[in-house]
């Protein structure tokens, strides 16, 4: 088996094959930048970006290349792409509640509606592999998750559904993994680091 | 409710992001608004811009100046592809619409709506 890991290796620095590239989806909210986060930082320990809870905090689209994914024994290398929160609708007004003036409030969802155009470029032309973020405590059956997971199975791209947020006490993961039988879905909390080790071992099987 | 350049007096229609890069006609960077009641008041009765401004104390309205190498202003970069002014009266921002199929509908400022799978689509090549 080390044998053959090695005459990849050989092959693909050969051949210049180039490494999975990860793309980290879901709607704003879901955790995305914070499970980003933990598994670059549990590979490097340094951090892919800042998280909030307001709404579209990642703007812009940020990579993390070459992080490797080690689970029981296999090394895979990919590159993270944490994308911004995907959504059909963006409207200045909840941005509002979080003390911003309207100014504040209208250019952050114009930088948002431009990162939900960032985030579909992306994985339209670049991503090779998506983690789909959702939030447990919310509805999975969300209309922009439908639509999402149509479009990612309709580029034929590998998925792998992340319940996430199950430290909440509200958390109703299971809601999540009856909303999509088709995809592998691991639940895990990226604040607290629950259940990483099962998120690396899909990560090694979906995305080699 | 119109604007004019009060270089050339050129009328501009109400939003008109022409004026935004300067008169088209002499380069002028000054525009004033003018109602219906005065909006042809240079011409009928031989006033200046400036004299109607004075008039009717409107602000003249200075567009910031440009260099060529500066960026455009922002209603010209605009995010949405098509913008819904009010019912049944949009804007189309048609250099976006040029360049990419993504959809993006604005209603008022800070308003969007996305229309995902446009977005998804491969761009069709030449």
């Amino acid at each position: 088996m080390a044998v053959m890991t090695r005459i990849r290796g050989f092959f693909s620095k050969l051949f210049g094959k180039k490494r999975s590239r990860v793309g980290i989806y879901g709607p704003p909210n879901a955790g995305k930048t914070t499970l980003a986060n933990r598994i670059v930082r549990d590979v490097t320990g340094e951090a892919i970006g800042p998280v909030s809870e307001v709404p579209h905090e990642t703007r812009r689209a940020r990579r993390k290349e070459g992080v490797e994914i080690n689970s029981g024994g296999s090394k895979l290398l990919i590159d993270i792409v944490d994308t911004p929160g995907v959504t059909t609708k963006i409207d200045y007004h909840e941005f509002l509640e979080y003390g911003m003036d309207q100014d504040e409030a209208v250019a952050r969802a114009r930088e948002a509606t431009e990162g939900v155009a960032e985030a579909m470029h992306w994985l339209r032309e670049d991503i090779d592999g998506v983690i789909y973020v959702l939030d447990s405590t919310q509805d999975p059956f969300m209309h922009v998750n439908i639509m999402m997971v149509g479009i990612i199975e309709s580029r034929k791209l590998p998925v792998i559904i992340v319940a996430n947020k199950i430290d909440l006490p509200d958390a109703a993961p299971q809601r999540i993994k009856s909303a999509f039988p088709q995809h592998p879905v691991v639940m895990v909390s990226g604040l607290e680091g629950n259940n990483m080790d099962d998120l690396y071992a899909k990560i090694s099987e979906v995305f080699r | 409710m119109p604007h004019k350049c009060t270089q050339c007096g050129r009328e501009f229609r109400d939003g008109s992001v022409e004026i935004l890069r300067g008169c088209p006609s002499c380069g002028g960077k000054k525009f004033l608004y003018v109602s219906d009641r005065v909006r042809n008041a240079d011409v009928l009765e031989g006033k200046s811009i400036a004299d109607i401004a004075q008039e009717t104390k409107q602000e003249v309205l200075e567009v910031r100046n440009q260099g060529p190498a500066s960026r455009p202003t922002d209603i010209l970069e605009r995010v949405e592809s098509v913008r819904i002014v009010s019912p049944g009266k949009y804007e189309l921002n048609l250099e976006r619409l040029a360049e990419s199929q993504d959809i993006i509908i604005g209603v008022d400022d800070g308003k969007y709506m996305l229309d995902l799978p446009s977005m998804s689509k491969k761009k069709q090549k030449k």
